[in-house]
């Protein structure tokens, strides 16, 4: 029997064929009704994403670009005035600004120590390569050329307050984030045990992480008062003279930074601890095995595995504390003197007691743009990217 | 981990001495709540700096149960509270089932605009949401406060994940049988996902009853503020209060529910921290 070159078709094939076209048809009707039913199913939540995220946050912007009194506007709807661009020129320039190589000196000298310690730990393999020039730049970007910006002599800023209430959020989360990550990383090292004692104390280091901010401040308003406050009674009792926290230009600022690291604590140990579990045990114990002491385990195997968890750690506390609001709000009221006065607050006040809504929008814009660059950075660390 | 039995016995005992010290400001906030108006009104420190409750009062707890603002504050926060956590969990376990499992025609495009939303802050939208709700006449009501947070994009996020770590042949099995999606979401994938539900309405419940920047911008009449607000309201002028032992309770008021939450729920509160940050 002679083999045919080309087989002939198979009768089968036909019939697979037709019975394709047939599940195609019933795919498309099931197709049709995944549609149907999925857009049904997240229908409710996207109503509510664009009419009170996407919305208000383009409706931010357009406001913005407007010279928006709150109550002009609440009373005749055409009080709003298109000005362009002019509110962010306010607040990010002024009349006869220069650049000069010895403006902020201190604080640009230190930035630059800390891009060198950053090119350093690339060098060194701790860090990426894309975080590191990721940082390396904003760092000559913002010690090298922002900060050089200064009014010469007859000149002035748009608005005098924007900068330094700048510098106080950044002063906030500088002493707050490196205090809350220390901290909370020896809490979880100490605490990272099965038994009984370590699981109450870390409800109890955890307790005030789900008290409201209100009274937080309620609490540590108190605590800082020197007549009535418990470190003033300790202060008595030890012979000195309580300290007056909350009316000091200099102490205010870290007083509600203390408050904030004893509210705040809990989350960084808790990141933590979910960090350090995932360390497999037989890396300790071949480390045991071989001799090494308590600190070189934790030097050489625990902080470097915790790596990730800490940059994310950071990064999260960042976000979190530069929207710091209720702490200087209600204890030191943005004083004295403007000393603990912060973005937000200032983006409240310029709205809800200045009226300006179009400026305070304007503001509310910029810290967005802030954030924005550190939610990257988060969503590049939990993705494990680097 | 390492070290003596010796080392291991003194690193407890300095934890269990910085957890009292930790927990030295509230158990000061509950201890003046228990002492009598007029002697606080005199000292702070009566006995041990005021750390031990004597005179030993109720009268600032049921006075805050029963008279003045408190009582009210507290309703609306629960119903703020428990409204949005409903809401929050209907919406984000439909939007979270669909993005998860039903292949519908846009979602691979649509799923990434949702998560986009994860990066504008309360903070950048609270001013033209102002604007928004003054237009609409919604101030000063629950909608109001419940609104924006039906918003944010992390419950959908939670619960897509969850939905996705489910496996194939469950839902299969059920559409083999004829069901449809409406039927196996309710019948099949919500039973499944309590645990998710639970961590996720734990969340939503604390950030409702701990929210302080929005409703101070949205409520302005004193009926309408939540718990966390009209607390701040009595601090702002301690002098002309009611009482620093009934500012105190209100406080302790305040925070019964979300510190009972806490105890009862740890793993999930725990849990939901460490997945809403992306671990």
């Amino acid at each position: 029997m002679a083999i045919p070159a080309r087989p002939a078709p198979d009768p089968a094939v036909g019939a697979i064929g037709t019975s394709r076209t047939g599940a195609r048809r019933r795919l498309g009707q099931r197709g049709w009704r995944d549609a149907v039913a999925g857009w049904l199913f997240v229908t409710p939540f996207l109503a509510a994403y664009l009419l009170f995220l996407v919305t208000p946050f383009l409706r931010g912007i357009w406001i913005s670009l407007h010279d928006w009194n709150l109550l002009a506007v609440a009373i005749n709807p055409d009080a709003a005035r298109f000005v362009g661009a002019r509110n962010y020129t306010r607040m990010l320039w002024g009349d006869g600004i220069v650049w000069t190589l010895d403006h902020q000196w201190g604080m640009r000298l230190a930035g630059l120590v800390a891009i060198a310690l950053i090119a350093w730990w690339w060098h060194r393999g701790v860090i990426g390569r894309g975080t590191a020039l990721a940082a390396i730049g904003a760092g000559l970007l913002l010690f090298g050329l922002l900060l050089g910006l200064n009014p010469a002599d007859d000149g002035r800023w748009g608005d005098r307050r924007f900068w330094p209430i700048v510098g106080n959020t950044l002063t906030f989360v500088a002493l707050t984030v490196p205090s809350v990550t220390l901290l909370g990383l020896a809490l979880a090292l100490g605490l990272n045990r099965d038994d009984r004692t370590s699981a109450v104390l870390r409800t109890a280091f955890f307790l005030s992480q789900v008290l409201s901010v209100t009274v937080v401040t309620l609490i540590w308003q108190l605590t800082f008062s020197p007549r009535q406050g418990m470190l003033g009674h300790a202060a008595r009792s030890l012979g000195l003279d309580p300290i007056q926290w909350i009316t000091n230009v200099e102490l205010a600022m870290p007083a509600i930074v203390i408050a904030t690291v004893w509210w705040s604590l809990g989350f960084a140990m808790i990141l933590f601890l979910a960090g350090l579990q995932e360390i497999p045990a037989e890396r300790y114990e071949a480390a045991r095995l071989d001799g090494a002491g308590l600190w070189s385990i934790i030097r050489f195997i625990t902080l470097p595995a915790l790596s990730r968890t800490t940059t994310l750690v950071i990064v999260l506390q960042i976000i979190l504390h530069f929207q710091v609001f209720g702490q200087s709000h209600l204890i030191t009221r943005g004083g004295p003197n403007d000393a603990t006065q912060v973005l937000v607050r200032y983006i409240y006040q310029t709205g809800f007691r200045n009226s300006e809504l179009g400026y305070a929008s304007a503001l509310a814009v910029v810290l967005f743009l802030f954030m924005l660059v550190f939610a990257m950075l988060q969503l590049r660390v939990s993705r494990g990217d680097d | 981990m390492a070290g003596s039995r010796s080392q291991r016995r003194l690193l407890t005992l300095v934890l269990i001495v910085a957890a009292l010290v930790w927990l030295l400001p509230i158990v000061w906030m509950v201890s003046l709540a228990l002492q009598p108006n007029d002697l606080l009104a005199r000292t702070t420190s009566n006995v041990a700096w005021g750390l031990i409750p004597w005179p030993f009062t109720l009268d600032n707890l049921t006075y805050v149960l029963s008279q003045g603002m408190t009582p009210r504050w507290f309703l609306n926060s629960a119903i703020v509270a428990v409204s949005m956590t409903l809401l929050v969990l209907a919406l984000s376990s439909m939007a979270g089932y669909a993005f998860a499992r039903i292949p519908f025609p846009g979602r691979r495009l649509l799923y990434p605009l949702v998560l986009a939303g994860l990066v504008i802050p309360e903070q950048a939208v609270f001013i033209p949401l102002y604007t928004m709700f003054a237009d609409w006449g919604w101030h000063n009501g629950y909608a109001a406060l419940v609104a924006p947070r039906l918003a944010v994009p992390i419950g959908v996020f939670l619960m897509t994940q969850f939905f996705r770590g489910i496996p194939d042949y469950i839902e299969e099995a059920a559409t083999l049988d004829g069901a449809g999606r409406w039927t196996v979401f309710t019948r099949i994938m919500l039973p499944l996902s309590v645990p998710a539900m639970v961590t996720l309405a734990i969340l939503t419940f604390l950030y409702a009853w701990n929210d302080y920047l929005w409703p101070l911008v949205s409520a302005s009449r004193p009926e309408m503020f939540t718990i966390t607000l009209g607390l701040a309201s009595l601090q702002s002028n301690f002098a002309d209060s009611e009482g620093l032992g009934r500012v105190m309770a209100s406080g302790v008021l305040a925070s019964l529910p979300v510190v009972l939450l806490f105890l009862l729920f740890q793993r999930q509160v725990v849990r939901g921290i460490a997945m809403g940050s992306g671990k």
